[in-house]
C-alpha cells in the first residue's frame, strides 16, 4: 500500500469519521450542560376543536353557536366556566394535583387556515408571513445537541420542527429493525470509504450523511435502552405505543432532550361527536399511563410534555355536524414543577371573534415556546425563536 | 440521443430504460420525443373487478346494515387491489408517459377515498386527463364523487356553505398559497354549492342547495358557477407558473429554476395543454444539462418500480407490496393529508434510508449483499448458508426472475451495467471500494449497486 493510500485510508477508518464535521464543532458542549431536562412534544394533528375540548359551559354564546355540536352532558367541571370533555377525564387528577397548566387563545397573528401552512408555522416558530426552512427544535439541537438521537421522533418520518439546519433528528417506530440494518458490513465499508467534504450539500451528500447518522445512532439507541418494556398499562393503539417507547427511552437514561409524538385524525368537518370524543379519549388514557410510567421510573420530575395542534375550529358549527377551519386554541402543558397550573387565562370572547368567526389570539404560541426555552431547557431563545417574545410564568 | 439521454429521459418520463429501449432508440431526439406521446395517446383505464357491488342500491345498503357492514370491508379489501393492480400497471404500462402523469397528478390532486368503486373512478379521471387540457381537468376532479367527499363539497350547501374544497382549490390546485383572499374562498365556495354526486359516483348538481346570488371573486361580480370560478382562476398566469413550477421540480429538477419554469409557464399560459407543456420540457436542451440528470431522490414507487424494471419480480403475497408501501412511506391511494406527500428529501429520513438500503437484498437475494468474489470467509459462507436456509423469515415472498435479467442484460458489460441502474455518478470512494469487491458475478454486482445511496437517485 502507498503512503497515500494509507493516509487516506486511516483517516477514513478513523471512527471521527462516523460523526460529521459540523457535529465535531459542537463536542465541546459537554452533555452536563444539556442537563437532564426532556421536552415531549405532543401534536394533535388535523386541527383539534378546542371549544369542544375544554368547554365553556357556562356561556350560551358557545350553546347557540353549535345547536347539535355543543357538549352539554358528563362535562367535567374545571372552575366555574370551563370544563373537560368528558374524554379527557383520566386527567382530572392531574389537573386537581396541579400539573397540567391549560394555557388558552393561543395562536398567531394573521392566522393561516391551511393545515399545512399553519403546521409549518407551529414548527418553524415562524410568522404567518415568512417562511422559514427549519423547525424550532432543530434550530435548538443546531446550538446545543450532538448527535441525531438528541431528538427523536416516534413516526416512520422527521417533522420539520426536529430539523435544523445541520442537525436532523432520527425518526423511528422501531427502533430494533433500524439497528440491525444499520449492522450490514456492507453498509459500514461503504460508509467508511465514502469520502465527501461537502456533506449533505446536495441531495446525495444528504442520503450519504443520513446514512452515517442513522448507523450511528440506530448502534446508540439499541444498546442504550436497556428498560425494556414497562410494566404500565397502556391502551392498545398506535399513539399509546408512541408514548410507551418514548418512556422507555427516557427510563433507560438516553441522552435524548426532545421526543415527539403524534396523534391524528382531527379534521373534523363532519360528524365529529363521536370521532373526537374517541381521539380525546386515545389521548387522555396513553398521557396518563404515560404519566405513570413516569412516576414509578423518577423521571416525571424532568420531563415536560407540550400538547398542540396546528390552529383551533370555528365557533359556529357547520351542517354536517362538523366545524371548519378556526384560528387560536388551548395548548396543554403537563409536568411537574408547574409555577402556574390549572386554567392559566381566561378563554377569549365568543361574541368578540375576528371576521371568519373565529377566535382571537391573546397568547403568541412562540411565546410558549420561549418560555420552555429559557425557564426548562436553561438556554437563550435568541437565535432559536426569530422574534422577540414576552416570558410567560407557566414554568 | 446519448444513452446517459435515453436514461435520464426514461427516468423522468418513465421508471428507467432496459437495454432493449437504448439499443432501439438512439436516434434524434425529437423522434424519440415523439414516440414517447405517440405511445401515449391511447387511455387503458384500469378497471379490477368489481363485482361485488353487482345488484347492491342506496335502498338495500340502507334497509339491511348487515349486507352494508360486508361491503364497506369488501371495499378495502378491493382498494388494496386497486392499489396492487395501479403499480403492477406501472410495471407494465400500455402508455409509459401517461401512466408516470397520473401518478404525478395523483400526488397533486390529492385524494383519499375507502369506496373503491368511486377510488378508481377517480383514478381513470387522472388518467384520463393526464395529457389533456388542465381546465377541462380541474373542472372534471371539483366533480368527482371522490373528491365531494374528501374535501366535504357535498356539505357544501347554500345556507352553510363549506369553504374546504374552494381553498385547497386554489391553494394546492391552482395558485399556490397567499396568492387568494380569506374573502375570496367563502365567496368561492357559494359557487361550488349544489355539488353533490349519486350513488354510482356520477355527479349530480343539486339547483335547490345551489347559491344563486352574486358573487365577488377576485376583484369580478356575477352569479358565477364552480366552472366560472374555475375559468377565473385560470386567467391568472400565477396558475401556470404555479403548475410549471410543481412539474419542473418533479421532472427536471428539485431546486427550481426560475428562468426555465418561466418559459414553461409561457408555454402553459397559452391554452393550458399539459402535453404541449411535457413536450416543451423534454425537448429543452436544459433538460439534459448533466446538473438535471440523477439529482432528484426516488419517491418509494419510483423506486420500487424501477427495481421491477430492472429484475422482473413477482410478489407471491400481494399484501407483501402493500408493506413495503409503508416501509418506505409511500401507499397508494392513501397519501397523508390533501398536500400529498413532500417528495424528494422528504422520503429520507434515519429510518427510510435504511430500508431503501437494505430492501432490495431482502427482496431479491435472501437479504445477502455480496463482500468479495467467491468468498472463502467461512463466516459469510455461514452467513449465506444461515440466510438460505432462513429463507421461510424473511419478511416477504418474491419471486426475482433473475434468468431474465441475465438474458437482458447478457451483451452489457459490467461498466455498462453501471449507468443502467445508477443515474449520475457514483461518490469516488464509494466506486473505489465497490472495485475492490472485483465482482464477476452480474447478480451479485447488480445486489451491491442497488443497496447504494446512489441507487436512490434518479
Amino acid at each position: 500500500m502507498d503512503r497515500r493510500k494509507f493516509l487516506k485510508n486511516s483517516a477514513l477508518a478513523s471512527s471521527l469519521f462516523f460523526v460529521p464535521n459540523f457535529v465535531k464543532a459542537f463536542e465541546t458542549v459537554a452533555t452536563e450542560q444539556l442537563g437532564y431536562k426532556r421536552l415531549v412534544i405532543v401534536q394533535l394533528a388535523g386541527g383539534n376543536d378546542g371549544l369542544n375540548t375544554i368547554i365553556p359551559y357556562n356561556n350560551d354564546v358557545y350553546y347557540n353557536a353549535r345547536p347539535r355540536l355543543a357538549i352539554s352532558k358528563d362535562i367535567i367541571k374545571l372552575n366555574d366556566d370551563l370544563g373537560f370533555h368528558p374524554s379527557l377525564k383520566p386527567l382530572r387528577s392531574l389537573f386537581d394535583n396541579g400539573e397540567l397548566s391549560i394555557i388558552n387563545n393561543v395562536g398567531y397573528p394573521n392566522p393561516v387556515r391551511s393545515h399545512f401552512r399553519s403546521m409549518d408555522i407551529w414548527h418553524t416558530a415562524s410568522g404567518s408571513d415568512e417562511y422559514l426552512q427549519t423547525g424550532w427544535l432543530g434550530r435548538y439541537l443546531d446550538q446545543y445537541g450532538k448527535k441525531p438521537y438528541n431528538a427523536i421522533e416516534l413516526d416512520e418520518q422527521l417533522s420539520l420542527a426536529m430539523k435544523g439546519e445541520h442537525f436532523n433528528g432520527i425518526a423511528t417506530n422501531d427502533y430494533n429493525v433500524l439497528y440491525k440494518t444499520a449492522q450490514d458490513p456492507y453498509f459500514k465499508n461503504v460508509i467508511n470509504h465514502y469520502n465527501d467534504a461537502h456533506l449533505s450539500e446536495h441531495n446525495l451528500g444528504y442520503l450519504y450523511q443520513t446514512m452515517i447518522e442513522a448507523t450511528s445512532s440506530a448502534k446508540y439507541i439499541f444498546e442504550k435502552t436497556t428498560v425494556k418494556s414497562s410494566n404500565e398499562d397502556y391502551p392498545q393503539n398506535n399513539f399509546a405505543k408512541q408514548l410507551k417507547n418514548v418512556a422507555q427511552f427516557i427510563n433507560s437514561g438516553l441522552d435524548t432532550k426532545v421526543f415527539y409524538a403524534s396523534l391524528g385524525g382531527f379534521d373534523t368537518h363532519a360528524n365529529q361527536t363521536n370521532k373526537q370524543a374517541k381521539l380525546l379519549s386515545q389521548y387522555a388514557d396513553s398521557v396518563s399511563a404515560f404519566v405513570k410510567d413516569l412516576k414509578q421510573n423518577n423521571t416525571y420530575e424532568n420531563t415536560l410534555i407540550l400538547t398542540f395542534s396546528e390552529f383551533g375550529r370555528r365557533v359556529k358549527q357547520n351542517a354536517a355536524d362538523g366545524t371548519d377551519h378556526g384560528a387560536a386554541n388551548n395548548v396543554f402543558v403537563i409536568g411537574k414543577n408547574l409555577k402556574h397550573a390549572g386554567v392559566y387565562n381566561s378563554l377569549a370572547s365568543l361574541s368578540n371573534l375576528d371576521s371568519n368567526g373565529d377566535l382571537k389570539y391573546s397568547i403568541d404560541f412562540r411565546s410558549i415556546y420561549a418560555t420552555i426555552l429559557t425557564k426548562w431547557m436553561n438556554v437563550s431563545a435568541e437565535g432559536i425563536i426569530p422574534s422577540q417574545q414576552k416570558q410567560l410564568n407557566f414554568i | 440521443m446519448t444513452a446517459t439521454e435515453i436514461h435520464h429521459l426514461y427516468w423522468r418520463a418513465g421508471f428507467g430504460a432496459n437495454p432493449f429501449v437504448v439499443n432501439t432508440l438512439l436516434k434524434e431526439r425529437v423522434q424519440v420525443v415523439d414516440q414517447l406521446f405517440e405511445d401515449s395517446k391511447a387511455v387503458t383505464y384500469l378497471n379490477i373487478d368489481l363485482s361485488f357491488m353487482d345488484g347492491i342500491t342506496q335502498k338495500r345498503l340502507k334497509d339491511q346494515p348487515q349486507l352494508a357492514q360486508k361491503i364497506k370491508k369488501e371495499s378495502r379489501k378491493k382498494l388494496e387491489n386497486l392499489n396492487t393492480a395501479w403499480i403492477d400497471r406501472l410495471v407494465h404500462p400500455k402508455e409509459l408517459l401517461r401512466e408516470k402523469m397520473t401518478l404525478f397528478w395523483a400526488n397533486h390532486f390529492v385524494c383519499k377515498e375507502n369506496h373503491v368503486v368511486f377510488a378508481q373512478k377517480y383514478n381513470n379521471t387522472l388518467r384520463h386527463y393526464a395529457l389533456g387540457d388542465f381546465k377541462a381537468f380541474v373542472k372534471a376532479i371539483s366533480k368527482e364523487a371522490a373528491m365531494l367527499k374528501y374535501l366535504n363539497g357535498k356539505h357544501n350547501r347554500k345556507r352553510q356553505p363549506n369553504e374546504n374544497f374552494a381553498r385547497e382549490l386554489m391553494e394546492l390546485f391552482t395558485l399556490g398559497e397567499g396568492r387568494y383572499s380569506e374573502n375570496d374562498i367563502k365567496e368561492s365556495a357559494r359557487a361550488f354549492t349544489g355539488y353533490n354526486h349519486d350513488f354510482n359516483g356520477n355527479f349530480k348538481f343539486r339547483a335547490k342547495q345551489h347559491d344563486e346570488n352574486l358573487k365577488t371573486f377576485f376583484g369580478k361580480t356575477g352569479n358565477f358557477s364552480g366552472d366560472d370560478i374555475i375559468d377565473i382562476i385560470l386567467e391568472e398566469k400565477q396558475c401556470a407558473t404555479f403548475i410549471s413550477t410543481k412539474i419542473y421540480c418533479h421532472f427536471v429538477n428539485p431546486k427550481p429554476n426560475l428562468e426555465h419554469i418561466e418559459a414553461m409557464a409561457e408555454v402553459f399560459y397559452k391554452d393550458y395543454n399539459i402535453e404541449q407543456l411535457m413536450r416543451f420540457v423534454f425537448l429543452s436542451d436544459w433538460f439534459y444539462d448533466k446538473h438535471n440528470i440523477g439529482v432528484k431522490i426516488k419517491s418509494p414507487i419510483e423506486y420500487i418500480v424501477g427495481m421491477a424494471n430492472t429484475i422482473p419480480m413477482q410478489f407471491e403475497r400481494p399484501k407483501d407490496l402493500l408493506k413495503i408501501q409503508k416501509l418506505l412511506g409511500q401507499i397508494l391511494l392513501a397519501p397523508p393529508n390533501v398536500a400529498g406527500w413532500k417528495e424528494d428529501k422528504a422520503w429520507i429520513d434515519a429510518n427510510t434510508i435504511m430500508v431503501r438500503l437494505k430492501l432490495p437484498s431482502v427482496m431479491l437475494n435472501n437479504a445477502m449483499i455480496s463482500l468479495k468474489e467467491g468468498d472463502t470467509n467461512i463466516k459469510a459462507d455461514l452467513k449465506r448458508l444461515y440466510l438460505k436456509k432462513n429463507k421461510g423469515k424473511l419478511p416477504f415472498r418474491i419471486k426475482a426472475d433473475w434468468h431474465k435479467f441475465l438474458s437482458d442484460f447478457e451483451n452489457i458489460s459490467h461498466h455498462d451495467l453501471t449507468t443502467f441502474i445508477i443515474q449520475g455518478a457514483i461518490n469516488k470512494g464509494t466506486a473505489d471500494y465497490i472495485e475492490t469487491l472485483n465482482t464477476s458475478s452480474k447478480k451479485e454486482y447488480c445486489i451491491q449497486l442497488m443497496s447504494l445511496p446512489e441507487y436512490q437517485m434518479c
